[in-house]
């Protein structure tokens, strides 16, 4: 694929349940899984408990992409956390959208603990698709900046 | 408190700038450029920011409008607020409930009091209450100190028409008891009881400010002060369109030339007798008397299309106040002054003898059974269409125009405000007073201030 | 007026007289007196503005942002999701009844590149947010500084002190415009209403400060005229997104805000801070 965006590299943030995903993401560690190194994992307990306040705030902070990670429905540690996410990514994507924020940019991905490869994989997509569209224009000093611009800063 | 002031500037002094104009609401600067001899080659009052309102309303929720276009102004909050839902309702094609209509003109003419109260006693005042040789020291605060008892009644009767407000309509600054199709909520008896007491209170305060205006402002009034900024204008304000008296809520709108002859048209027509002219060195607008077909001259020798709105204009295009102690007021103002008045000082005297309206007008309305009606509101169905939204806000004559489409937002706005209209008289009357009294570079603090005087009168 | 009494007021345009410039016409450097204090109200738009708030900082020991739109933005920073230069397209050329003329520039100061909130371009002590602020919270946070404490603003949302009848979650499915009256007994005290957004009427109550109903323990102000809260005092928290945090409260009560009309009008008063952009979509398709 031609680099549309020569230098970027895109920052990703996955928020990672703590039972499910984060142990996922573990495990691909230890089985020498690779993924991206411009993932930047923030593991807590469920993900039901990720504000979307949170989401935009880690766009703001520079992220191009987010990623909200859990356990598949059903399975939720504490029973129903991973439902709020789902109905809270719901509103995530209404605001990311009115911002003009592109929608490849927020994924909720439910992942189980044994999912290693299916995590590696899921961010390799990510990390494509950030590469093709280009980086964040939301972060809080891309006003001040073009897209090319951008990239010179990275 | 401190003030700078020049004493006396030297000859050589090229230009003269007093920024900001105080106790005005805006943001403005005047620029006074002197020629080789000392003399005002040039005045301009410059309106040094712009907001857009019109532009960011676009894509708005109609309904959602007549609560952010109020931000428009702090002190005239609720003829923004009026003028919107006016406009939003002939874009629906709502009809208010007469118990709506009645609440909603109530709510307008509270808010006129509050603002011309304020006016009188706290911006302009201190000119007159001060001598005006110690400019610097003139303010409200040294209202107070020199007359307690006098700034205490003032402070009160301020503070009673917000809180007449506040009581009933929740909010009295930036309020949003006005909605399309009518009024959020019906006025009890109770509620309307107590508002006709404290109508009445305002009504006594309304008698003892004209009367003490008479005594200790009006009678500075000498022939300096008469002929300060003095300029010949036509006039805009509402009229009631079955008998020509003075209206604020609901009626057409006169145009009158300065021999007094004068146009009607409804808010829909504005555009062909009203157009606005654009100069490089303001952000606001300077509307004119298109329907004159003479074009747009602030020249002071060769006025074009200037006329004047606020409380004077609106005496003055009226053929009668119709509440008794303010025509009255008004019959002794015209056989001193006749009709047109001219004199820019004659604001004063206006704004007080529309404060006695206000507040007749207030009990009157009040005093109408129908006011406490149930029914406030009717439904609204979001649809495509236009609506132009007159009323008389404290400084002139609001028109707020939208069209909405289907789902009933808005497509596009115009907004021409109180204040504009007076734009190019203003700058005429500076320019006046600035070349009467400032002569071979000599520029006198007394001299600045009389030239602010100017602007305050207008009220902008 | 004893509390402001205590005060020596340097400086306030609408009351006092004060220049910016000798009038002489000598210095262009704006003169503003030193003080312990200074309140600024309004957001920073021009560069004039943006100087006289720089000026500000230098000669006051601190600075409050005096109302929602110095600490927000407020309603002018509306304008942030439109270009400046389609706005003078419209003013200057387009309008109805206007001579078109090119963009006005002597003079007058040009605009930012946006509206901005006080904090974003100069440090900011206090924050008194409110559209416009209650007296009584002037009046405490005046009262704190006199008497050498830091000034607090409540860190509650509007529903805090709000009377009507809350009759649990998941009662309201979808909202509605308000095109209609909210529905109550107009003879019986608020108390007695139900909540608005359980009447299914959008209400900004859950995600914005508290305080305009002042510290008498009166309803807010809004609620008091039955129309529902727009917001106007800002978010709880100062970083909190009155858009995201509404739609969160909304969809986590069950309700489809997928049909929610002029969702971007949500955020007029807290649209500095970057929230409100040009990227912003205006409607979905």
């Amino acid at each position: 694929m031609p680099d549309i965006h020569p230098g970027f590299e895109p920052r990703i943030l996955a928020f990672t349940c703590n039972w499910c995903s984060y142990a996922a993401a573990d495990l691909a560690g230890t089985a020498r899984i690779q993924y991206p190194a411009n993932l930047r994992i923030i593991r807590v307990m469920c993900s039901g408990m990720v504000h979307p306040n949170l989401v935009l705030q880690a766009f703001e902070g520079g992220a191009d992409g987010v990623l909200m990670m859990g356990c598949h429905p059903g399975e939720c540690y504490y029973q129903d956390g991973n439902q709020k996410a789902k109905v809270r990514s719901v509103a995530i994507e209404e605001v990311l959208s009115i911002m003009g924020i592109e929608p490849e940019r927020f994924r909720l991905v439910w992942c189980s603990s044994a999912e290693a490869e299916s995590f590696a994989c899921l961010v390799r997509e990510i990390d494509e698709v950030l590469r093709a569209i280009g980086p964040s224009m939301y972060r809080k000093d891309a006003s001040k900046h073009s897209k090319s611009e951008l990239v010179q800063c990275l | 408190m401190r003030q700078t002031v020049a004493g006396s500037a030297s000859a050589s002094a090229r230009e003269i700038i007093i920024e900001p104009v105080t106790r005005i609401e805006g943001h403005a600067r005047i620029g006074i450029r002197l020629d080789e001899s000392g003399g005002v080659a040039e005045a301009r009052v410059h309106i040094m920011s712009m907001r857009g309102f019109e532009k960011f309303i676009e894509g708005r929720a109609a309904e959602e409008v007549p609560g952010i276009v109020t931000r428009i102004c702090g002190i005239c909050p609720w003829q923004h607020h009026l003028a919107s839902n006016k406009a939003v309702d002939g874009c629906v094609g709502a009809e208010v409930p007469p118990a709506g209509r009645l609440l909603r003109e109530l709510t307008q003419v509270l808010a006129h009091i509050s603002d011309k109260v304020l006016h009188f006693f706290f911006l302009a005042g201190p000119d007159f209450f001060v001598d005006s040789q110690q400019c610097s020291a003139g303010n409200i605060m040294t209202i107070a100190a020199q007359a307690p008892e006098l700034a205490k009644r003032v402070f009160a009767m301020r503070y009673r028409g917000q809180m007449m407000l506040e009581k009933f309509a929740g909010r009295a600054i930036h309020p949003d008891a006005i909605v399309p199709g009518g009024f959020s909520k019906p006025m009890s008896r109770l509620e309307r009881d107590q508002l006709h007491a404290d109508a009445l209170d305002q009504l006594e305060f309304a008698r003892f400010a004209l009367d003490f205006a008479k005594e200790h402002v009006f009678s500075q009034f000498d022939a300096g002060l008469m002929q300060l900024g003095d300029i010949s204008t036509g006039f805009l304000g509402m009229v009631n369109p079955e008998d020509g008296g003075l209206e604020l809520s609901d009626g057409i709108l006169r145009l009158m030339r300065p021999d007094g002859s004068f146009h009607e048209f409804s808010g829909r027509e504005y555009t062909d007798f009203i157009a606005e002219h654009v100069e490089p060195w303001s952000y606001a607008k300077f509307p004119y008397a298109r329907g004159w077909g003479e074009g747009f001259s602030m020249q002071l020798d060769d006025p074009r299309g200037i006329y004047r709105t606020n409380c004077l204009a609106r005496i003055n295009v009226a053929d009668f106040i119709p509440t008794p102690l303010a025509q009255a007021e008004l019959l002794e103002f015209r056989s001193l002054f006749g009709r047109p008045a001219q004199s820019t000082m004659l604001y004063h005297w206006a704004r007080l003898i529309e404060l006695l309206y206000a507040c007749e007008k207030v009990v009157e309305l009040l005093e109408d059974p129908a006011i406490t009606g149930q029914q406030v509101r009717s439904d609204v169905v979001p649809k495509a269409g236009r609506g132009v939204g007159c009323v008389e806000a404290p400084r002139g004559t609001l028109i707020h125009d939208y069209s909405t489409d289907e789902e009933g937002f808005i497509t596009r706005a115009n907004l021409i405000v109180g204040t504009t209209h007076n734009l190019a008289p203003i700058n005429m009357s500076v320019n006046r007073v600035a070349r009467d009294l400032i002569k071979n570079g000599e520029v006198t603090g007394e001299a600045l201030n009389r030239i602010e005087m100017a602007v305050r009168a207008y009220d902008p | 007026m004893s509390l402001l009494g205590r005060f020596d007021i340097v400086y306030m345009p609408i009351l006092m007289d004060h220049k910016y410039f000798d009038s002489s016409g000598g210095s262009r450097e704006i003169h503003i007196p030193k003080a312990r204090l200074g309140l600024i109200s309004g957001g920073v738009r021009n560069e004039q503005q943006l100087r006289i708030a720089e000026k500000m900082r230098r000669q006051c020991d601190a600075i409050w942002a005096f109302g929602t739109c110095a600490a927000y933005g407020g309603i002018p920073a509306m304008m942030n999701i439109f270009e400046d230069k389609d706005l003078f397209r419209r003013y200057y050329r387009t309008a109805e009844g206007t001579d078109a003329a090119p963009d006005p520039s002597q003079v007058i100061p040009p605009f930012l590149e946006r509206t901005f909130a006080l904090d974003e371009k100069i440090a900011v002590d206090f924050i008194l947010a409110g559209c416009p602020p209650h007296h009584d919270f002037i009046a405490l946070a005046l009262e704190s500084i006199l008497e050498g404490k830091s000034p607090e603003a409540p860190l509650v949302s509007v529903c805090d002190s709000c009377p009507a009848k809350r009759e649990g979650k998941g009662s309201a499915q979808r909202i509605r415009r308000f095109v209609e009256n909210a529905r109550y007994q107009p003879d019986k005290p608020i108390a007695e209403m139900r909540c608005l957004l359980d009447q299914g009427i959008l209400c900004m109550g859950p995600v914005t400060l508290a305080g305009c109903a002042g510290m008498n323990g009166g309803p807010p102000r809004c609620i008091e005229a039955r129309v529902p809260c727009r917001g106007c005092y800002g978010p709880v928290r100062k970083d909190g997104n009155q858009i995201m945090d509404i739609l969160n409260a909304l969809v986590s009560n069950g309700i489809d805000t997928k049909n929610l009309a002029d969702k971007l009008s949500l955020l007029r008063f807290s649209g500095a801070h970057g929230r409100l952009t040009k990227r912003c979509v205006q409607k979905a398709e």
